[in-house]
C-alpha cells in the first residue's frame, strides 16, 4: 500500500519552496556580486602595476 | 469565545487549483512587484505626508470640546456595559455582550476601520478620557496641572508590546479549557478589564495621560499603529488629509515599536496555527507535560504560552535575517537604525494577517453584536431593547471560497504595501537606487516568508 495517508502532514514543502528559490536567488547573486568585486580589485591591482605571482 | 466560530473557518469546497498554488502565485506577484519598483521608484515618496487640511469649520466642530467629551462619555460607557454584562450577565461566552464588544468589535474593527480612517480609538479611549477629566478636575481645584515624572524614554513602546501578548494571552491561552475548545469567561474578562483599568489609570497619573497613551497603553499604541495608515489625522487643532501609509514611516522611531508590531503578527499568527500547523507539536508537548504529572489546565497554558512565544520569537527573526542581509549592502546604516527603520514596513503584514484570520469572523458575530447582543447585552433571556434579540448570524453570508478569495488578496495586497513601504525607505538609506534595490532583495524574501507562512495557516486551518 502506498504511504499516501499521510501526504497531508508534508504539504508544507510546497509552501516552502517559493521561500527556497527567493532566497537560492539572492544568495546567488551575492556570492556573485562578490566575486565580480573580488576579481575586479584583482584586475586593477595588476593593471596599476601590482605584484604579479607566477603561476604553475 | 468557542474555536470554529471564533475564526469562522469553512472546508473549501472546490477550488479550481491547489491551495498551495496560490502561495506561489502570490510569490509570483510579489515578486513582479518588486521589479515594477525598482525600475520605476527611484525617489521617496511617504517620507512627506503631503497633509491637505480640512475645512476650518469641519475641524472645528470635530476637535471641538463638546465632541471630545462626547466621544469620550461613549467610550466609557460602553466599557461600563462591556464589565457590567460581564459580570452580571450570563457565562455562556457567545450570549454575553461583553466578549463579542471586547474581543471583535473594538479588537477588529478599530484596526479595520483605523487602517482606512486614521486612528479611530483615540477619540472613543475611555481610559484616556477619564483621565482627561480627572486631570481637569485636579487643575481646577489645585490651580495647576498635575506634576507627572519623566518616562523612562528607553522603555519606550515596551510596556505596550507587553500589553498586548498578554491581552492575546488572555484570549487564546487563559481561556482555553481543552485541547479542542475555547470558553473563555465572561466574569474573567471583566475582572480582566477592571484591573487594566486600574493600572492605566494608574500609569496615566504617574507619566501623563498622553505620553502614557503613546508609550505604554497598550490599546492606544496598537490602534494607533494601524491608524498611521490611514488618511486622515489631527494636528495643531486642525484635522487634515494625508497621503496613504505615509504617516506610518516615523511612527517606528520610538524604541520597542518593531515589537509591538512583530507581536501583532505573532499573536494573530499563533491564534490561526493553534488548531491547525501548530496543533501535533501542542499536542505532543501537552501530553510530555501531563505524563509527568502536570495538572492538566497548568500543562495546556505552559504548552500554549511556550508555543506563543516561539511564534514571537520566529517571526522577530525572520525580520532581523532581512535586515542583516540589507547589513551586507555597502554604504548600510547601523543595524539598529535598519532595524527601527523597516520596522512601519510590517505594519500591513499585520494588518494584512488580521483580515486574512479575522474578516469572516468579524462579517459573522457583528450580526450578533448588532442583533441579538445589543437587544439582550446580559444574555439572561429577559430583555429585548430593540426589537433583535430573535435575530440570529447568517453564516451563508459569505461562502466558503469567498473568504479564501479575501484571505489572499488581503495577504497579497498587505506585502505588496509592505514591499513598497521598504522600497520607499531603502531609497532614503541608499540615494542611488541600484544599492537601494540590492538591500531590498532581503526584504522581499521575508514578505515572501510571511505571505507563504501566511497562506499555509490558512490552508491547514481552513482544512
Amino acid at each position: 500500500m502506498l504511504p499516501v495517508a499521510h501526504v497531508g502532514h508534508y504539504l508544507w514543502v510546497f509552501y516552502v519552496i517559493p521561500i527556497l528559490i527567493v532566497v537560492g536567488a539572492i544568495l546567488r547573486n551575492a556570492i556573485a556580486q562578490r566575486r565580480a568585486g573580488r576579481d575586479e580589485a584583482g584586475e586593477s591591482s595588476t593593471a596599476g602595476g601590482g605584484k604579479i605571482t607566477k603561476r604553475d | 469565545m468557542t474555536l470554529p466560530v471564533a475564526h469562522a473557518l469553512a472546508s473549501r469546497q472546490d477550488l479550481p487549483i491547489p491551495a498551495w498554488l496560490f502561495a506561489w502565485a502570490a510569490s509570483i506577484v510579489l515578486i513582479v512587484s518588486f521589479f515594477a519598483l525598482s525600475a520605476a521608484w527611484r525617489k521617496p515618496q511617504f517620507e512627506d505626508e503631503h497633509r491637505r487640511p480640512l475645512g476650518e469649520r469641519l475641524s472645528a466642530a470635530l476637535l471641538s470640546l463638546p465632541a471630545q467629551v462626547l466621544c469620550g462619555a461613549i467610550g466609557v460607557f460602553l466599557l461600563g456595559v462591556a464589565v457590567y454584562a460581564g459580570l452580571r450577565g450570563t457565562e455562556a461566552p457567545d450570549r454575553n455582550f461583553a466578549l463579542t464588544f471586547l474581543f471583535v468589535t473594538c479588537w477588529l474593527g478599530f484596526p479595520f476601520f483605523s487602517a482606512i480612517f486614521g486612528d479611530l480609538f483615540r477619540p472613543f479611549n475611555p481610559w484616556r478620557a477619564i483621565g482627561r477629566a480627572a486631570g481637569g478636575a485636579f487643575a481646577k481645584l489645585a490651580g495647576q496641572r498635575p506634576a507627572h515624572l519623566a518616562y523612562p524614554e528607553r522603555l519606550g513602546r515596551w510596556p505596550a508590546a507587553v500589553g498586548l501578548l498578554a491581552f492575546v494571552w488572555i484570549e487564546v491561552v487563559y481561556g482555553r479549557t481543552s485541547i479542542v475548545s475555547v470558553d473563555i469567561e465572561p466574569h474573567a474578562v471583566a475582572v480582566a478589564a477592571l484591573v487594566y483599568s486600574v493600572y492605566t489609570l494608574a500609569m496615566m497619573a504617574v507619566f501623563g495621560v498622553e505620553k502614557w497613551c503613546d508609550r505604554g497603553e497598550a490599546f492606544s499604541v496598537y490602534f494607533g499603529m494601524f491608524g498611521r495608515l490611514g488618511i486622515f489625522g489631527a494636528r495643531d487643532g486642525r484635522l487634515y488629509r494625508r497621503r496613504p501609509f505615509s504617516a506610518a514611516t516615523n511612527w517606528a522611531t520610538v524604541p520597542g515599536s518593531a515589537a509591538v508590531v512583530i507581536a501583532s503578527i505573532a499573536a494573530t499568527s499563533f491564534d490561526g496555527a493553534q488548531d491547525g500547523a501548530f496543533k501535533d507539536p501542542i499536542e505532543s508537548l501537552f501530553n510530555w507535560f501531563t505524563d509527568r504529572g502536570m495538572a492538566l489546565t497548568t500543562g495546556l497554558r505552559l504548552t500554549d504560552t511556550i508555543f506563543m512565544l516561539a511564534t514571537f520569537g520566529a517571526v522577530a527573526a525572520v525580520y532581523m535575517l532581512g535586515v542583516r542581509g540589507m547589513r551586507t549592502v555597502p554604504g548600510a546604516p547601523s543595524f539598529k537604525q535598519l532595524r527601527t527603520g523597516f520596522a512601519h514596513t510590517l505594519i500591513p503584514i499585520a494588518l494584512a494577517y488580521l483580515v486574512a484570520h479575522y474578516f469572516s469572523f468579524f462579517v459573522f458575530q457583528e450580526q450578533a453584536q448588532f442583533g441579538y447582543l445589543l437587544s439582550d447585552p446580559l444574555g439572561t433571556g429577559h430583555t429585548d431593547l430593540f426589537g433583535t434579540v430573535s435575530n440570529e448570524v447568517d453564516y451563508k453570508l459569505l461562502s466558503a471560497n469567498a473568504i479564501w478569495y479575501v484571505q489572499v488578496a488581503a495577504l497579497v495586497i498587505g506585502h505588496v504595501i509592505g514591499l513598497m513601504l521598504a522600497h520607499d525607505r531603502a531609497l532614503v538609506y541608499w540615494p542611488d537606487y541600484r544599492k537601494a534595490t540590492a538591500s531590498q532583495y532581503w526584504m522581499l524574501a521575508v514578505m515572501v516568508a510571511f505571505t507563504c507562512f501566511g497562506l499555509y495557516l490558512l490552508s491547514v486551518a481552513n482544512g
